[in-house]
């Protein structure tokens, strides 16, 4: 009992504030699963190396979203557990929130998904999240350099997107 | 003037003309499909140059129809007029432009892969390549201001320089 309710034993803010940005990292995945940005401001441990981490990030979202679907009450569906669906199908998963961190997820209707971690007392990032796709458009979509499908390196959309997370709440 | 189009298609066209003419249709040779994308950027500055003089006079002289390209026609195709003017008075005019539209999105690889060559030389190899990548992207508005001009009664070359982005100016040399 006492370990969920002493705040001595919790952990503290992380120091991610103080360093001047309020986020952890951010992943964009296309639909194939291919991680198209892995972007990380604050991240003191890391347990795997990045290629098994983002497996099992994208991994993970395409468990809960199966999940989620299957699980829903008010759904008349009959769908079995682990057939992939279409996006924007079932139910749309938002956000889980832990002890020390928040994820939040968006997916949009061409199969981008965007998870933003962050600490766990931040609000709803639904719009942030709408935000910061509105950049990927801008700045990647738009730039005639990029071929779709390879991994985004480029210095305006780096630019932009930091300055935008350093101003979350 | 009538009909309007969406201003991401004609960048996402625009876009796609470039890379099918350097990627497809004159897959190696560069300078081929330059000439190209500057000939179409010429009928296409000479038609449009005809339509947005309709209701003016004839110019009085050179510098007359630049400062009409920086102006007016500067503003109904970017919807800004060219932010600094410079000439030699001996037929050059430098035309900058410190944002210009169609080049606000381009941006490149900011870290280099390492390929076994030393720093120095990839960091120069990737900017080369981003250089004549984003160069390709400029024959289309050279071509453009030297149809217009050519349709004004003034010959030029007309060329580009991107020393820093994202201002960008357009040489103008005006043939004696």
């Amino acid at each position: 009992m006492q370990f969920f309710g002493g705040s001595e034993i919790s952990p503290s803010l992380p120091a991610s504030t103080a360093a001047g940005n309020n986020a952890h990292m951010i992943y964009v995945f296309n639909r194939n699963g291919v991680c198209l940005l892995y972007r990380e401001w604050n991240r003191p441990v890391r347990t795997l190396n990045a290629q098994q981490d983002h497996k099992l990030m994208f991994g993970l979202l395409f468990s809960l979203k199966s999940l989620t679907t299957k699980m829903d009450p008010t759904s008349l569906e009959k769908r079995n557990l682990g057939v992939p669906q279409l996006p924007g199908q079932g139910c749309s998963f938002h956000s889980f929130h832990t002890n020390t961190y928040k994820l939040s997820f968006m997916e949009t209707p061409s199969g981008i998904k965007i998870i933003l971690v962050t600490h766990p007392r931040t609000g709803d990032l639904r719009d942030p999240l709408k935000y910061i796709y509105n950049l990927y458009v801008e700045y990647v979509v738009k730039n005639p350099l990029y071929t779709p499908g390879t991994p985004i390196r480029f210095e305006l959309f780096n630019t932009a997107l930091d300055q935008y997370v350093r101003s979350l709440s | 003037m009538g009909r309007e189009v969406s201003e991401s298609c004609v960048e996402s066209l625009l876009t796609e003309m470039v890379s099918s003419y350097c990627n497809q249709f004159y897959a190696n040779k560069p300078e081929l499909a330059a000439r190209r994308i500057e000939a179409i950027g010429y009928d296409v500055g000479h038609r449009l140059s005809e339509r947005y003089t309709m209701e003016r006079p004839r110019f009085s002289d050179h510098l007359e129809a630049i400062k009409f390209i920086c102006k007016d026609f500067w503003s109904e195709l970017f919807k800004k007029q060219i932010d600094n003017l410079k000439t030699n008075h001996r037929g050059t005019f430098v035309l900058q432009d410190n944002r210009f539209r169609w080049l606000s999105r381009m941006s490149i690889d900011p870290s280099p892969e390492n390929t076994g060559l030393s720093q120095d030389s990839s960091v120069a190899l990737a900017e080369n390549k981003a250089t004549q990548a984003t160069n390709m992207y400029l024959y289309f508005p050279c071509g453009i201001i030297r149809g217009a001009l050519s349709n004004l009664g003034i010959p030029c070359a007309v060329s580009a320089d991107i020393s820093n982005l994202p201002a960008c100016s357009f040489v103008v040399r005006i043939k004696a």
